[in-house]
C-alpha cells in the first residue's frame, strides 16, 4: 500500500539563504553576544589583600619559588591567587535549571517520536522493503 | 539490496566520500582532536576544584568515556554512516533528536576548533614576548591557523589525515619527553607535589564542580566515528580506533596532571591558557621550553584540523537530508569534501576565537559534548528495546548492558550540576540555543525534510512501531 | 617590533588570499557543475558496496 508518501516542497534559493542566516543569527545573539558582553563568565569573588606579600597570600617557599620562575611578584600574582569561585547554591536557579533540561530533553524524545511514527510508516508500510520513493 | 540502492540513479556517476582511510587514520582523528585537551583546558579543572579534585575528576569522566566508547562502539559499529551519532539518532530516536545531535557534534568541535585557533594566537603571543616584544595581536595569527587548515580540509581528507597522524603523534610524544625529563623517579629536584597539592580548597563539592572541565581530558574521542564513511572497514576499525584512542588520553591524561600539578601552584595552574608550556617554563630548562611550545602549537593545530573535519562532515550529513539547506549536501567534485559546510562554519570558528575568553568557549563545547554524552544512554536504551540482540548483525556488542548506560546518565547529570556551579548562567544560554533551535526546526524546518529516505539502513522493523 | 609588525600583516595577507581562493573554487565549482552532480552523495551508499569503490 504505497500511501501517503510525504512530498516535500522543494526550497527555493532565497528560502535556503533565509534558513542558513538565520542559524547564524541564532549563534550570534544566544551565544555569541552573552559572552562579548560578559554575561557569562564565571562566579567568582575576589578577597583584595593590601600590600601583598607571599605569605599574606598564603603560599609557602617552594609556591613561591614556581610564581617567581614564572615571572610574577606578589603584587601581580596577588589577584589570580584571591580570586575564588562562589559556588553558593540558589534552589530557585538551581530547579529552573534542571527543569529547562528536563524538559528539553522530554520535548525533543516525544516529537521525535511522533516524527519517527512518519519515517518508519512511510518507509515500511510503502513498496516493500526498500522503501523506495528515493532520488 | 545495497547494490539495488547503489543503482538507483545511474545517469550520472554519483559523487560521494572517498573510502581511504585505516585504523590509524582513526586514532589520529580521535586522538588528534582531543590530545590538545591535555595541553590547555582541563587545567580549568584545577580552578574549580583544586589539583586534586582534578586528578579525581579525571578518573570519574575517565569512567564516563568508558561507558561512552563501549555504548558508542556497539552503535557504530552498526549504523556506520558519516555524521556518526547523527546518524544513529536518526535511526533509532528520530528526526528531531537526531537534527539536535548533529548540532551537538557541529558546536562541540566548531568551538574546540576556536579554542584551538586561540591556543595559537596565544602562543605567537607568548613568542614575541620571549622576544621582547609586547603588544602584538594575535588575531592574524588566529585567522591564519584557521584558514590554512580549512584548506588542508578543502582539499581532502586523506592528505588532512594523514598530517594529523604526524603531528598527533610528535604532540603525544613531546608529553611523555616532558613526563621523562622532570625526575619523575625523584621527588623534590624538579617536581614539587608535596610543597604544590594544597588539598581540596572548595572541599568535595569543588571536585564535583571540576567534573565539568574534567571532560576536556576526553572530550571528541566519540569524533571517530564521524569518519565512518570514508573508513575501509567501518565495523573493525572504528572500535579498534576508538579503545585505543582512549588508552592513550588515559596514560596522557595522567602525565599531563603529573607534571604540571607537580610544577605549578594550583591557583595559576588553574586559569593558565597554556598550562604545559607554562610548566615547562617553571622547570627552568630552555629545551623544553621550546620543545612544549612546539607540542602545544603542534596539538592544537592536529585538533583544529581534526574538528574542521568532523563539525563539517556533521553539517554536509544535515545539508544532506534536508535538516539544513540543502545546499550544504554539496560535495566537492575533484576533492570529494563537503566544501560548502567547510566554508560556512569558518566565521563562527574565527569570531569566538577572536573573543579570547578560553574558559568560555571551552565551556560550550563541553556543554554541547555533554548533551550528546547524555543522549547516548537513552539511545542505547532503545536500539537494544527496537532491535533485540540478533535481529540485526552488530559489529561489536557491549557487555553488561544496562548497567553502562545508568552510569553514564548518572555522570552526565553531574557534570551538568558542576557545570552550573560556576557557569550556571553559560549553561542556560547554551540550553536557550538548543530549544530556540529545536523549534525552529520541528515547526518550520523539518517541512522540506522527506520521511522515509531518512531511514537508510538495511535493518528490519523496528519492534514496537 | 617591525619585524613582528610585518609577520601581523604577512598573517593577514595570506589569510586573505587563502579565503579568497576557497571561495572563489566554490563559486567556480558551483557554477561549472550541475546542482544535482554536487548533491549526488546518499548516506551510507559507500558502506555497503566497499569492493568497487575506488573512484
Amino acid at each position: 500500500m504505497a500511501r501517503n508518501v510525504y512530498r516535500p516542497p522543494e526550497q527555493g534559493r532565497a528560502g535556503q539563504v533565509f534558513d542558513s542566516v538565520f542559524l547564524l543569527l541564532l549563534v550570534y545573539l544566544v551565544l555569541f553576544m552573552p559572552l562579548i558582553f560578559g554575561l557569562t563568565g564565571q562566579a567568582t569573588t575576589t578577597r583584595v589583600v593590601e600590600n601583598p606579600t607571599w605569605e599574606a597570600l598564603g603560599q609557602n617557599e617552594v609556591a613561591a619559588g614556581q610564581w617567581e620562575k614564572l615571572g610574577f611578584t606578589p603584587e601581580s600574582a596577588s589577584e589570580l591567587i584571591t580570586t575564588r569561585f562562589d559556588y553558593v547554591i540558589n534552589p530557585l536557579s538551581l530547579l529552573l535549571t534542571a527543569v529547562v533540561i528536563l524538559g528539553y530533553f522530554l520535548f525533543v524524545i516525544r516529537m521525535s517520536d511522533k516524527e519517527y511514527r512518519d519515517v518508519i510508516a512511510e518507509r515500511f508500510d510503502g513498496d516493500g522493503r526498500d522503501g523506495g520513493g528515493r532520488r | 539490496m545495497a547494490q539495488a540502492q547503489a543503482v538507483t540513479e545511474t545517469k550520472a556517476q554519483p559523487i560521494g566520500l572517498l573510502r581511504v582511510l585505516g585504523p590509524g587514520h582513526v586514532w589520529a582523528l580521535g586522538v588528534g582532536i582531543v590530545l590538545v585537551g591535555e595541553y590547555m583546558g582541563w587545567n580549568f579543572s584545577v580552578g574549580k576544584g583544586g589539583a586534586l579534585g582534578s586528578l579525581i575528576a579525571c578518573w570519574v569522566i575517565g569512567l564516563l568515556y568508558t561507558c561512552v566508547a563501549m555504548i558508542d562502539s556497539e552503535v557504530t559499529s552498526t549504523v556506520a554512516a558519516a555524521g556518526g551519532q547523527y546518524a544513529q539518532a536518526k535511526h533509532i530516536i528520530g528526526p528531531l533528536m537526531a537534527f539536535n545531535v548533529g548540532l551537538y557534534l557541529v558546536m562541540a568541535y566548531t568551538m574546540l576548533e576556536a579554542a584551538d585557533a586561540l591556543i595559537v594566537g596565544d602562543l605567537v603571543v607568548a613568542l614575541a614576548a620571549g622576544t621582547g616584544v609586547e603588544g602584538v595581536d594575535p588575531k592574524p595569527f588566529v585567522i591564519l591557523a584557521i584558514s590554512l587548515l580549512a584548506l588542508l580540509n578543502y582539499r581532502g581528507v586523506l592528505m588532512t589525515l594523514s598530517v594529523n597522524f604526524v603531528i598527533t603523534a610528535i604532540a603525544f610524544l613531546a608529553i611523555v619527553v616532558f613526563f621523562l625529563s622532570v625526575e619523575p623517579w625523584n621527588p623534590g629536584a624538579v617536581l614539587h607535589h608535596a610543597d604544590l597539592l594544597a588539598g581540596l580548597p572548595y572541599g568535595w563539592l569543588g571536585v564535583v564542580a571540576a567534573f565539568q572541565f574534567g571532560i576536556w581530558y576526553y572530550l571528541g574521542i566519540e569524533g571517530t566515528c564521524q569518519a565512518a564513511e570514508e573508513v575501509r572497514s567501518p565495523a573493525r576499525s572504528l572500535p579498534y580506533g576508538t579503545m585505543s584512542g582512549i588508552i592513550t588520553l588515559l596514560i596522557a591524561a595522567s602525565l599531563t596532571w603529573y607534571v604540571a600539578a607537580g610544577l605549578l601552584p594550583w591557583e595559576y595552574l588553574g586559569q593558565a591558557i597554556t598550562p604545559l608550556y607554562d610548566a615547562a617554563q617553571a622547570s627552568g630548562s630552555t629545551g623544553l621550553q621550546v620543545f612544549l611550545f612546539i607540542g602545544t602549537l603542534f596539538a592544537a593545530s592536529a585538533s583544529a584540523n581534526g574538528c574542521i573535519n568532523d563539525a563539517a562532515r556533521a553539517w554536509f550529513s544535515m545539508g544532506r537530508d534536508r535538516y539544513m539547506p540543502i545546499w550544504f549536501g554539496a560535495v566537492h567534485p575533484r576533492y570529494r569534501t563537503p566544501f560548502r559546510s567547510i566554508l560556512f562554519l569558518i566565521p563562527i570558528a574565527v569570531s569566538f576565537a577572536f573573543t579570547g575568553l578560553l574558559d568560555q568557549v571551552v565551556t560550550f563545547s563541553i556543554l554541547s559534548g555533554l548533551l550528546g554524552y547524555t543522549f547516548m544512554p537513552i539511545n542505547m536504551h532503545l536500539f537494544r528495546k527496537r532491535w533485540p540482540l540478533g535481529s540485526i548483525e552488530r559489529g561489536y556488542v557491549h557487555p553488561f548492558h544496562p548497567l553502562p548506560a545508568i552510569v553514564l546518565l548518572v555522570l552526565c547529570t553531574a557534570t551538568f550540576f558542576a557545570t552550573y556551579l560556576g557557569y550556571g548562567v553559560q549553561l542556560l544560554a547554551m540550553m536557550s540555543f538548543y530549544i530556540v533551535a529545536s523549534l525552529w526546526f520541528a515547526f518550520h524546518r523539518y517541512k522540506y525534510v522527506r520521511r522515509g529516505d531518512q531511514f537508510t539502513m538495511p535493518w528490519p522493523r523496528p519492534r514496537g512501531y | 617590533m617591525i619585524v613582528w609588525t610585518l609577520l601581523e600583516w604577512l598573517a593577514w595577507g595570506a589569510s586573505g588570499l587563502i579565503l579568497a581562493w576557497m571561495v572563489a573554487d566554490a563559486l567556480r565549482v558551483s557554477h561549472d557543475y550541475d546542482e544535482d552532480v554536487l548533491l549526488s552523495s546518499r548516506e551510507g551508499e559507500m558502506i555497503m558496496d566497499e569492493p568497487h569503490d575506488a573512484a
